[in-house]
């Protein structure tokens, strides 16, 4: 159980800033997911905690222990970081049992071999692996392999878990029980866990905090639910969850959508051209009356909702409604939607 | 769509009769003849042959120095193949060009080379050591076990080490640092994760090297014979030179026990890596893992650049220069170099002839060899028709036997005895560049013959295209570079053979190789430098074709 410091954090590779001032404090026994599109800088951040990369600029504190500082030119190696980590591609030894790949840290250890047995034994266990201690790898599934990875980087009891993507090869059934199945682990060891994913679903589901990155900056730092109904920027908006976004122009404390005089609540300080933004699922839509008027375009059954889309002048606005009728709003029927939790953001 | 599947079912009858006649056939006839004496099958030959001292201890010899060159390849190439392939040294792509080009390079014009730096009389480099440390004696021999060892290794090393950098390259690099993670120090992981791992392709490529080593017969003629080290090879080839009926016959011997020994080799090979293949799922995580190297970075350039001088650059120098002398009796000087020696070689008619000869052998074989090629891909990729795999299988066959096996089986079988004689004629020659050769351009061929998705020819017959039209406008554009790449696959060994051509030329067919042999032999150092020259400017022109039409992915 650790602690992680990490203080303005930068890589550079050459002329490209991968990671740009990176700053968070990861409490002991804390979830913490980094969340972000491909290329955003997470992996990088992550292989920097673990000691696969080196942070050009700032500090990186595991527990106690500074583990990589520029200025003091101290770099501890991974294996001298007491983690575990489990990889996308679950990097199983191929040539070793089972046993074997979750042995290995111990062994490393010089842990004598009784030992060693009986925590291995337990993991697997902990794994719902106890049975497949003899096989190897490949007469395993992907998400046998993966737990045998998580078993192999728990074993030696490190203070932090690093996951990279580790539900990434999986198949959506499979992910989502390895998600409960993980956080149950997480919680029954209360280990302090970073989790890297380009999976919005996955880093609300399971963290304590999700790190919001993007083009190697950090956007927003918060719980899911901060982040979902309170998004930072466009950027996080967009990417957390579905969104609307309107063009609209803010006049003191109202926000209009551009060319009409249907306005909202402008909690923020912008003046001028702004975004409107606006969940599909906070607007309400019916047949006689409503905030704004457009035209049904298109609709979409879901099973369980009817997702919509409507012309309203230059835009066309997504709507979903839970357990709606389908046939309620034919094609080119006139429509009046009204918007709940509208959010305003700057125009770019 | 019957007549369709006979047509395809004629033209595979076709090929693999051709090929079963050309080569597997004659390999028949050889093993047949060297099991054959008093008119009975029995093993006499081999007794008589191995009991004279001379052949037992070439395949000794043979063994011995095959097993030393694949050790000394392995242990030379691995570090190599780690610091181009998984490092930060500088001029990492320099240095793979430079190490694989040897691989270009036709053998003899290597032994060539180490003949002219360490012969113990004139060496240069003997000469060299002999200055600067004043010795009275010069501290190389290259005629020893030792000397051969030497040059065979540096040139058949590029063959362990194509095949342990690629292994290198695709292996999971998370592997590794799931390693580390556990706690494993960066060696502890060279230890328990990245050698176990690599196993297999580190023997593969060590047996390509054993059986390259053992098949070959430019090296061992050169540097061996004058030293009286015999190898199975040189041994074959004295035997045929004899010329008498048991000549022939004991050399069956000898090339039978070389067969068996290359293929057995290559076929526990094949069988390893089929069981053991690593190849590994991996995600984004492919991304290659670096290891900085620091302070070791120039010291390992350094190191790495000296082996490619030696290995590739002193020895080419030495030809090049050699080449330009003006007088071999006067020191290396700037005075005494010129084009003066190049006049009487490129105005010979003797020597034009036996060029062109090369030249106009080696586009035949190209040509005849790619049209082929071009049927054998496309069966054993494109269709499904039962057995289309067999014609592709045959060329594999004849590209992994021994030169100089593929070579008398030639030699006995079309001399008439069997109906056809082709003996002393020029398509003998073209015939064996055929067999030993095709399998590169077939390899090249199916390879993107196997990338054009069937979705893509169907997509053109879905707009409206019958199938030769498909053919002009849609595959033929898509492997247009990979049919030429197969030509000059075929086209530079041809031309610059040597095993072959020694065994099946006749007075009017003799080629480059042959003369360039021959000239080494009667001791004319000077002129056969110059026909080196000649022979690695064609291969190198050959090779920048290649990689502009491939984008480096085919070379020699």
């Amino acid at each position: 159980m650790s602690e992680v410091r990490i203080e303005h954090v930068f890589k550079r590779f050459g002329a490209v800033t991968a990671v740009d001032d990176f700053n968070l404090v990861v409490k002991d026994g804390e979830f913490v997911s980094i969340l972000g599109p491909s290329g955003c800088g997470k992996t990088t951040t992550l292989r920097m905690i673990a000691g696969f990369e080196r942070a050009t600029e700032g500090e990186i504190y595991i527990g106690e222990k500074c583990v990589s500082s520029s200025e003091k030119g101290t770099f501890a190696p991974p294996e001298k970081r007491d983690i575990g980590m489990v990889f996308q591609s679950y990097a199983v030894w191929p040539h070793m049992t089972v046993a074997e790949n979750v042995g290995y840290p111990l062994k490393i250890q010089k842990v004598d071999k009784e030992t060693r047995a009986k925590r291995v034994q337990e993991m697997l266990e902990l794994v719902h692996l106890g049975e497949y201690g003899e096989r190897y790898p490949h007469q395993l599934s992907g998400g046998q392999q993966q737990r045998v990875a998580l078993a192999r980087a728990l074993v030696a009891q490190p203070g932090l878990l690093l996951l990279d993507e580790p539900l990434s090869n999986l198949d959506a059934k499979l992910r989502e029980s390895m998600r409960f199945e993980i956080l149950s682990i997480q919680k029954k060891l209360n280990i302090t866990v970073v989790y890297v994913t380009h999976d919005q679903g996955e880093a609300m589901a399971m963290s304590d905090r999700v790190v919001v990155m993007s083009k190697g900056v950090v956007q927003q730092i918060g719980h899911p639910h901060e982040i979902y109904t309170n998004p930072a920027n466009k950027m996080v908006a967009d990417f957390i969850g579905l969104v609307n976004f309107i063009p609209g122009e803010a006049k003191g404390d109202r926000v209009f959508i551009k060319g009409t005089n249907v306005s909202f609540a402008n909690p923020t300080d912008i003046t001028g051209d702004a975004t409107i933004a606006v969940r599909p699922e906070n607007i309400s839509i019916s047949a006689n009356g409503g905030q704004l008027a457009g035209t049904m375009v298109a609709r979409f059954y879901l099973g369980d909702a009817v997702d919509y889309r409507v012309q309203c002048g230059d835009n066309i606005i997504r709507v979903i409604v839970k357990g709606a009728d389908v046939d309620a709003y034919p094609d080119g029927s006139t429509v009046y939607l009204d918007f709940d939790k509208t959010m305003v953001f700057s125009k770019d | 769509m019957l007549s369709r599947i006979n047509s395809k079912f004629i033209v595979i009858s076709l090929s693999v009769l051709l090929l079963l006649y050309f080569v597997i056939f004659p390999m028949g006839v050889l093993l047949y003849d060297s099991v054959v004496y008093d008119a009975s099958i029995n093993f006499d030959n081999y007794r008589a042959v191995y009991s004279q001292d001379v052949n037992w201890r070439a395949l000794t010899n043979t063994i011995n120095l095959s097993l030393l060159v694949m050790v000394a390849s392995v242990i030379i190439t691995f570090p190599l193949a780690w610091l181009v392939g998984r490092t930060d040294m500088p001029g990492k792509k320099n240095f793979r060009t430079l190490l694989v080009s040897s691989y270009m390079i036709p053998p003899y014009v290597g032994a060539i080379a180490w003949v002219q730096l360490l012969n113990p009389s004139v060496g240069y480099m003997n000469n060299f050591f002999k200055d600067i440390l004043g010795l009275s004696q010069a501290p190389f021999d290259i005629y020893t076990f030792w000397g051969l060892a030497w040059v065979l290794t540096l040139f058949y090393s590029p063959f362990a080490f194509i095949t342990i950098s690629r292994a290198m390259e695709k292996m999971d690099p998370t592997l590794e640092e799931a390693a580390r993670v556990s706690g494993a120090s960066p060696l502890r992981t060279l230890i328990d994760v990245t050698l176990p791992l690599m196993a297999p392709s580190i023997l593969a490529g060590g047996l390509l090297v054993f059986i390259a080593a053992g098949s070959c017969f430019g090296i061992p003629s050169i540097v061996g014979m004058p030293g009286n080290i015999e190898v199975l090879t040189t041994r074959i080839v004295t035997y045929v030179y004899m010329g008498s009926i048991e000549g022939v016959r004991e050399a069956t011997a000898l090339a039978a026990s070389l067969m068996f020994l290359a293929n057995s080799l290559l076929f526990t090979m094949t069988y390893l890596i089929g069981k053991k293949d690593y190849t590994t799922i991996s995600g984004k995580s492919t991304r290659p893992n670096i290891v900085e190297l620091g302070k070791w970075k120039w010291p390992a350039f350094c190191a790495v650049g000296a082996y490619g001088m030696i290995s590739v650059i002193i020895p080419l120098g030495s030809i090049v220069v050699t080449s330009l002398l003006k007088s071999m009796s006067k020191p290396v000087t700037l005075d005494n170099l010129g084009f003066e020696s190049w006049i009487p070689v490129i105005t010979s008619a003797q020597y034009l002839e036996c060029i062109w000869n090369s030249v106009i052998y080696a586009v035949l074989a190209a040509t005849i060899g790619t049209a082929l090629s071009l049927f054998v891909a496309y069966l054993a990729v494109k269709t499904r028709v039962k057995g289309r795999t067999i014609p592709d299988l045959l060329t594999v066959i004849g590209g992994s036997t021994p030169s100089i096996v593929i070579a008398l089986a030639l030699v006995i079988t079309f001399s008439g005895n069997y109906g056809l004689n082709l003996y002393s004629t020029v398509w003998i020659l073209v015939v064996s560049y055929l067999v030993k050769y095709m399998t590169m351009s077939v390899r090249t061929i199916a390879a993107s013959l196997s990338q054009v998705h069937s979705s893509l020819e169907e997509a053109a017959l879905n707009s409206g295209a019958d199938w030769l039209r498909c053919c002009k406008d849609i595959i033929i554009p898509l492997i247009a570079p990979s049919v030429i790449a197969g030509w000059f696959l075929i086209f530079m060994p041809s031309f610059y053979e040597l095993t072959m051509s020694l065994l099946l030329y006749g007075a009017e067919t003799k080629t480059i190789g042959v003369l360039l042999y021959d000239l080494q032999t009667y001791a004319d150092a000077q002129n056969a430098s110059v026909l080196s020259v000649i022979i690695l400017g064609v291969v190198l022109v050959g090779n920048l074709i290649l990689n502009k039409i491939t984008k480096g992915n085919v070379g020699i």
